[in-house]
């Protein structure tokens, strides 16, 4: 009803009261309806919560403290009482100052601004005031005329570094990437040896799609990269097409440029994502582009899409492989492992791509064993982890196929030997890899003695052991031992019918065994004094 | 002697202290108005009135001083009237700058009911002294 939309109207115009009243005001109150620790003004708190508190972070609330006489809101803590508890008392507060404020008839003196509420007749002036764009993506070095000035000399844009934007025959590379809302904006350049990901959602209408430029492949790949002294064309690396239900097909011939264009009340061809490759040298000089598209439909209902661009950079002739830290493990990323190959009589370089990571099993919602293999997450660094799956075991399961198909839920299909010590490690330094030791415990029960028994692997803990290394002031990470214990229990036999569920885990434990840091000083000076050869001639 | 000399010596004191006090109450107001500015937000719609106040007390006080001086010295009950007059109006901006001032500090207080007292006692001796002429 319109009376109901003016009430609330006129209560959105006006801001609300100041509170004045010390005995209400709490500057420590920031969690709602909740009791923070330590705020004895808080009055979510109940006196349960006071006693656990060891002081008061706000001891006295008063107003401003230049006014002659005030109230004061004091808060203490009687720790001597048994439990203790909370002490508000107000006093009256006394400026001693001949300057103190006796009155003063200026009512906002002591409070701050209310701000200004946007109503329909003052918003104009108020968006004139405080509106207007809040960032300038481009910065000034950017801009063409300059660049027409002083054209960069070849040495300069031959080596690139870190960080340093892409530079191409207009401006610079573009990886559209949302600013400061989730719009696109078109203005962010892509840094040299930055690999970066992004994701924006684009304003589209299906109409006037072949002339939106961003939705076309000619607006990604048309500038060529300008490195040392040619130019680096955008070679387009593979299409994608990705149909309306989302189902994505890798296109067979990649040399036929696709435009946007409106068929049957859709808007095919648009470009959905980039994925740009670049390579180069290990001076600096950007050899290579190429650009990998995924290609969509969009429908007439649609009013904006969602993009995603990344770039990565690779050296040429160099195998990618994502480093964990360097040196040290940065944590969060996954630990990197791998195997020694076999039939080498002295230990070679170790195999270390992403088919054998160290990976865990990944607990998958319906929670059986035998139903969801396959599932497995990587071991990041510093990140312990417990997962698991329910095996149901019924009579006439086998005992050995059983623990083998737990050996393999547990481990994975390809159990690393090695782990790296170093998130850098390359495969040629021996040295910089850990063995995994490898331990078996099984679970005898002292009652079941007999030979004959089942033994099935119900649990794998990965204990990783680091260490601080290097620096004080920079400690690196060091992975220094690793540990795989796996934990059998015996089966018993089941009476045909029955069935039995055994939890099944496996956790990933990060251990920091660093001894504390030594400190070494500086030796002290000593002092050389050496009386001259001849001191005492003639007598000696 | 004292029969003869209408002109009332209390009087006299009270007006010859006023003026003195008068110079260093109008200093101190003024120093403190500044203080003000500088201290708190003194936006200038309320700085104006204060000023003008302070000011125009100032500039009524000099007539206000002469008049009662010389009204008391010639005996003369005319200009003693206008000088009682002046100290009304004097009076009202002394209550302005006491009570409507937008900060009234505690010095503000201590020098205005100071003042204020000068000028009630000042009032009543003009009045008796006025009463001793006329009759």
């Amino acid at each position: 009803p319109a009376d109901a939309r003016d009430a609330a109207q006129a209560r959105v115009r006006s801001a609300p009261a100041p509170v004045t009243d010390v005995a209400r005001l709490c500057g420590c109150d920031l969690l709602v309806a909740q009791c923070d620790p330590n705020c004895c003004c808080d009055p979510d708190c109940s006196s349960q919560d006071f006693s656990l508190f060891t002081t008061c972070s706000i001891p006295v609330v008063t107003g401003d403290s230049q006014l002659c006489s005030q109230k004061a809101a004091v808060y203490s803590l009687d720790i001597e009482a048994n439990p203790p508890e909370r002490i508000f008392k107000i006093i009256d507060q006394v400026n001693p100052s001949i300057f103190c404020i006796h009155a003063t008839n200026y009512k906002q003196a002591l409070y701050l601004k209310s701000p200004e509420i946007p109503t329909p007749e003052n918003f104009d002036q108020l968006l004139d005031k405080f509106g207007g764009a809040t960032f300038n993506a481009e910065p000034d070095s950017w801009d063409l005329d300059t660049d027409a000035q002083n054209p960069p000399d070849a040495n300069e844009t031959s080596r690139y570094e870190y960080g340093v934007p892409v530079q191409t025959e207009d401006a610079f590379l573009r990886l559209p990437s949302p600013v400061v809302s989730s719009w696109c904006s078109d203005a962010n350049p892509a840094g040299f040896l930055v690999n970066q990901a992004t994701k924006c959602i684009r304003s589209v209408s299906v109409e006037k799609c072949d002339s939106i430029q961003a939705l076309s492949m000619l607006f990604y790949i048309n500038s060529s990269i300008l490195a040392s002294v040619f130019q680096v064309n955008i070679t387009v690396q593979s299409i994608v097409v990705q149909s309306l239900n989302g189902m994505r097909t890798l296109l067979s011939s990649s040399d036929v440029l696709r435009l946007p264009m409106v068929l049957a009340e859709l808007c095919i061809n648009a470009v959905l994502g980039v994925n740009y490759h670049i390579t180069h040298t290990d001076t600096g000089e950007i050899i290579e582009a190429a650009a990998a598209f995924v290609l969509g439909a969009i429908s007439k209902e649609a009013l904006s899409i969602e993009q995603s661009f990344e770039i990565s950079f690779t050296q040429e002739n160099a195998q990618p492989v994502p480093l964990s830290g360097n040196p040290g493990y940065v944590v969060g990323l996954p630990v990197r492992a791998g195997f020694q190959p076999q039939g080498y009589p002295f230990p070679a370089a170790f195999l270390s791509n992403k088919h054998s990571q160290l990976t865990i099993l990944q607990s998958t919602s319906p929670q059986d064993c035998l139903a969801a293999q396959g599932a497995r997450a990587p071991v990041l660094f510093g990140y312990n982890m417990v997962s698991g799956c329910k095996l149901r075991i019924t009579a006439a399961m086998k005992c050995q196929p059983l623990a083998q198909t737990l050996l393999d839920v547990l481990k994975g299909q390809s159990f690393p030997e090695y782990v790296a010590s170093f998130g850098n490690s390359q495969g040629q330094d021996v040295l910089d890899w850990v063995p995994i030791t490898q331990l078996h415990i099984s679970e005898q029960r002292i009652s079941h003695t007999l030979q004959s028994s089942c033994q099935i692997p119900v649990s794998l803990g990965i204990e990783v052991k680091w260490t601080k290394y290097g620096s004080l002031v920079n400690p690196q990470a060091r992975i220094v031992n690793v540990t795989a214990t796996i934990t059998s229990t015996t089966l018993k036999q089941l009476p045909s019918g029955r069935e039995r569920i055994i939890p099944i885990t496996s956790s990933v434990v990060f251990t920091d065994i660093s001894s504390p840091a030594e400190p070494s000083y500086k030796a002290w000076p000593t002092i050389n004094i050496k009386l001259p050869f001849d001191f005492f001639y003639p007598f000696v | 002697n004292n029969r003869s000399q209408l002109s009332s010596l209390p009087l006299q004191i009270l007006l010859y202290v006023n003026g003195i006090y008068y110079i260093f109450y109008f200093l101190a107001t003024l120093a403190m108005i500044i203080y003000k500015t500088q201290v708190f937000s003194y936006p200038d719609d309320l700085l104006a009135p204060d000023l003008a106040v302070l000011f125009l007390m100032a500039i009524l006080e000099v007539p206000r001083l002469y008049l009662g001086f010389k009204g008391n010295l010639t005996e003369a009950e005319a200009p003693l009237g206008l000088s009682l007059g002046l100290t009304v109006g004097s009076v009202v901006l002394c209550v302005y700058l006491l009570l409507w001032q937008a900060y009234v500090l505690w010095a503000d207080v201590l020098l205005n009911a100071v003042l204020l007292s000068a000028y009630g006692l000042e009032s009543g001796l003009k009045v008796t002294a006025i009463a001793a002429f006329v009759s």
